[in-house]
């Protein structure tokens, strides 16, 4: 088997108060680790803002501007500014957001950022809804996932913010996950050699709120990718398309059972499920392939 | 050195707070058993010495090998490999080849001329072995390795019993066999040619020897009613094995029935196709159900033996050109033990075969009455206790002698578990309990998202019209990067590679990384179990904590 080969440099803590099992911190912990010890964080209203810790303890020893969560990419663009100012280009400026402060609350902080192509790293941890508020739905949660507010199952499908943001044409985006730390080491080392908006969504399966076991966070991940639901793909320069697993080993279905949030859907509801998945594939296979 | 926060911002890391009160249970790292050692004749560490060939360290896995076995070339070519039966990659593909890959690093050592560091005779009292077979000779070896004089006694002129005299060259080489008899002997074995098979000259070895070990294996053959052995044309199985594998030939007519569907008959019936002759197999089991291992019975057919299976031979005529048999089907119904079985004849379905010669080959009997009315019997094998002891103090008993198990690498456990039992004895201790107690790793504890579906690489097989020719070996050994990509496959159930998984997919960073291996801080640990859910050889398990309160 291939060996993970990983050394962790001591930028993100111990004592953290994530849920026991939490991949979001171990994601935290993958990225933090690459992006290194000459970095900002700008962490909106989120998981991580809890996970960063509360004054005076911080997880992370290196320095995270807690923002508005409307204001993430903004107010990155202004620390990044402020560093060129000061004459400090080199220093990573990165966002730490959620999915609420990325497709709902902060999609037009990230949008105008996007435009300017200011030059920052913008990671959306994306657990398919407002997680650490009780679990209400958010435009991330897919269609059939049961939240807080949405109890019989969300009746829309998952809003598309790959599209959206490569039709800013920012010069990276990309989708990874914490079962595939392999691929999130290689796009985040790819992410800091370029210069611009660059945006990275890793899929967290939230254990409380989607119903998974403390010990299957990684499996839920994983199993999204192999069945298609959240293929692992990037976007260059808003017209590049590179899927990075080719093969669907497995239907929806065995993913769908894995989690509490999809217990109440019908066959039917999987059926669908599974053909808007086929769907959406095959238009990304077209689409990484008509470039070629 | 503890990290520091950045001091514009805040004062400390969260190191503060200890997380680990939150946990109920905490991962613990443990060696556990895999399903491979669990069915080893031998109790072999397979996944250990498979990982050192992953390492290319095969110095290194052939001395765990030989831990338990002193002949992994041989056993590399004849074991009946129950390992691979029990292997957990059956559940992904197929299981690994753990046979080929032993005779890999049998063959090496073999080649590579190496030898095991010499042992002292550390220890006063002297043991006798009586008989040279797997049994006889894996209990010398163990012996002499914890420092006891040992004498060998062989009737024979040479050593190996049931290895040199039953199995054929095409399946064991004989420079393979005398290379790892050789390494025994050079381990400082005495041995004498003279048989002990009288009640007197075992009481003689009583008086000079403080334990004996019995292992004189079963060589009588059993016999078939309906056939008259004083006929010219019924040959003795193990009499013609005996002499074809020491290069003599034997008078035979040029269509032979071997009676009997177990791995001497397919000896037999091989040895005899090999010799010219055309071969009949007679089985009262049915076909896809005969003793013999499955690849020896996929090997014969393919050197053109005809198997006629479910029938059984009731009746022979002599007649001007040769025999006639007359046989009938039967439903055949294997009993509870080993070896015990039910017939019933169909009527109406009676068939005549056509030969020159039979040889019956339907299993052996062990011999113990010549030393005296004391050793008991226990059915058709003699009585032991479970540490191998007879009734009679201080002789010890083994292989094909005091079991029907009749495996070859059966009978080298048995004798690896009377040299301990020997031991124990001869130092005034009672036997202690083997380590099975524990249970296997299943295939759920082994995450197989780490192993990609890979085909099992198989040794091959020398075509069967060039087999005929001569007694060259069938089974052509692995390559070297045959071997390393065989042994990726591996699982290592229960025995930890250190992947750094666990380290890796921890959230905490609650795990650190020693010289070999790894520690838990459970301060911070908060009990999530990711690092177990991602091992992939099932060697961390989750530890209830109040469990250890409570005690």
């Amino acid at each position: 088997m291939e060996c993970i080969d990983y050394q962790d440099v001591d930028i993100f803590h111990s004592g953290h108060v994530a849920c026991a099992g939490c991949v979001e911190a171990l994601s935290l912990r993958v990225i933090l680790n690459i992006v290194g010890q000459d970095a900002v964080a700008v962490v909106p209203p989120s998981c991580t803002a809890v996970i960063c810790g509360i004054y005076p303890n911080s997880a992370l020893s290196i320095p995270a501007f807690h923002t508005s969560l409307e204001s993430a990419a903004a107010t990155a663009s202004g620390v990044k500014r402020a560093l060129l100012a000061k004459g400090k280009p080199d220093t990573t400026v990165l966002c730490l957001a959620g999915d609420g402060g990325t497709y709902d609350i902060g999609l037009q902080s990230l949008s105008s950022a996007a435009e300017r192509n200011e030059d920052i790293l913008y990671i959306c941890f994306d657990n398919e809804g407002y997680m650490n508020t009780g679990g209400q739905k958010s435009s991330s949660t897919p269609e059939g996932a049961a939240t807080g507010s949405t109890p019989l199952g969300k009746t829309t499908r998952k809003k598309n913010l790959v599209d959206i943001m490569a039709a800013h044409r920012v010069p990276y985006i990309t989708t990874t996950s914490p079962g595939h730390i392999l691929d999130m080491k290689a796009k985040v080392k790819k992410a800091l050699q370029i210069k611009g908006t660059k945006i990275i969504i890793v899929l967290i399966p939230c254990l409380a709120g989607w119903g998974v076991a403390d010990d299957a966070g990684i499996k839920a991940a994983r199993m999204a990718v192999d069945s298609g639901i959240f293929p692992l793909y990037e976007v260059e320069d808003g017209e590049r398309y590179t899927v990075n697993q080719l093969a669907r080993t497995q239907s929806v279905k065995p993913y769908l059972a894995l989690q509490k949030r999809y217990r109440h859907i019908s066959e039917e509801q999987v059926e669908q499920l599974q053909i808007h998945t086929d769907k959406a594939w095959q238009q990304l296979l077209l689409r990484a392939d008509q470039q070629q | 050195m503890e990290p520091q926060a950045s001091p514009l911002w805040t004062t400390r890391t969260t190191l503060d707070r200890k997380t680990g009160t939150w946990r109920d249970a905490i991962p613990d790292y443990r060696t556990l058993p895999s399903p491979c050692l669990g069915a080893c004749p031998v109790n072999g560490h397979i996944a250990d010495w498979i990982g050192h060939i992953r390492k290319q360290e095969y110095h290194a896995a052939w001395l765990v090998l030989m831990d338990n076995n002193p002949f992994p070339a041989i056993a590399g070519r004849i074991c009946h490999h129950p390992c691979e039966t029990a292997c957990n990659r059956q559940y992904l593909d197929e299981s690994i080849s753990i046979c080929a890959l032993e005779r890999f690093v049998g063959d090496m050592a073999l080649a590579k001329d190496w030898s095991l560091p010499s042992s002292d005779l550390v220890k006063k009292e002297k043991v006798a072995v009586v008989g040279a077979g797997p049994a006889g000779l894996s209990a010398a070896y163990q012996l002499r390795r914890r420092g006891l004089q040992v004498t060998l006694f062989e009737s024979q002129n040479q050593l190996g019993g049931l290895m040199r005299y039953g199995i054929p060259a095409y399946r064991l080489e004989k420079r393979v066999l005398d290379g790892e008899i050789q390494r025994i002997l050079d381990l400082g074995v005495i041995v004498e040619h003279r048989p002990i098979t009288t009640q007197q000259q075992l009481e003689q070895l009583q008086n000079s020897f403080d334990a004996i070990y019995l292992a004189t294996g079963a060589a009588r053959s059993k016999t078939l009613p309906v056939l008259d052995y004083a006929k010219p044309w019924v040959i003795d199985s193990v009499e013609f094995l005996a002499t074809t594998n020491a290069n003599k030939s034997h008078p035979t007519g040029q269509h032979l029935i071997v009676i009997g569907g177990g791995s001497a008959a397919m000896d037999v019936a091989r040895t005899a196709r090999r010799l010219g002759k055309s071969v009949t197999v007679l089985t009262l089991e049915p076909a896809g159900h005969l003793p013999a291992q499955h690849t020896e019975v996929e090997e014969a057919l393919e050197e053109g033996i005809r198997f006629v299976s479910g029938a059984m031979l009731q009746q022979v005529n002599e007649q001007t050109d040769g025999l006639e048999l007359t046989c009938i089907e039967v439903e055949f119904t294997a009993g509870y033990r080993k070896g015990e079985f039910t017939i019933k004849p169909k009527s109406g379905t009676a068939f005549t075969l056509k030969a020159n010669a039979i040889v019956p080959s339907i299993g052996q009997d062990a011999n113990y009455a010549i030393w005296g009315e004391s050793f008991k019997a226990q059915g058709p094998i003699l009585k032991t206790g479970s540490d191998w002891q007879t009734e009679k103090k201080g002789i010890f008993a083994g292989g094909d002698l005091a079991s029907m198990e009749r495996f070859v690498t059966h009978a080298v456990g048995m004798g690896k578990q009377a040299a301990a039992a020997i031991a124990h004895y001869l130092e005034g201790q009672s036997p202690t309990s083997d380590e099975k107690t524990v249970a296997a790793v299943s295939i759920d504890t082994i995450n197989t998202y780490y192993y990609p579906q890979q085909d099992r690489i198989d040794q091959q097989k020398l075509p069967s019209r060039q087999r005929l020719q001569n007694f060259d070996e069938v089974q052509q050994p692995l390559q070297e990067v045959q071997a390393d990509a065989e042994a990726i496959r591996c699982f290592s159930c229960g025995t930890c590679i250190y992947c750094d998984n666990c380290y890796a997919y921890c959230p905490d960073m609650a795990i650190t990384k020693l010289e070999k291996g790894y520690a838990i801080k459970s301060d911070y640990c908060k009990g999530c179990g990711l690092c177990v859910a991602e091992c992939p050889t099932g060697s961390i398990v989750m530890q209830k904590e109040y469990e250890e309160i409570t005690q």
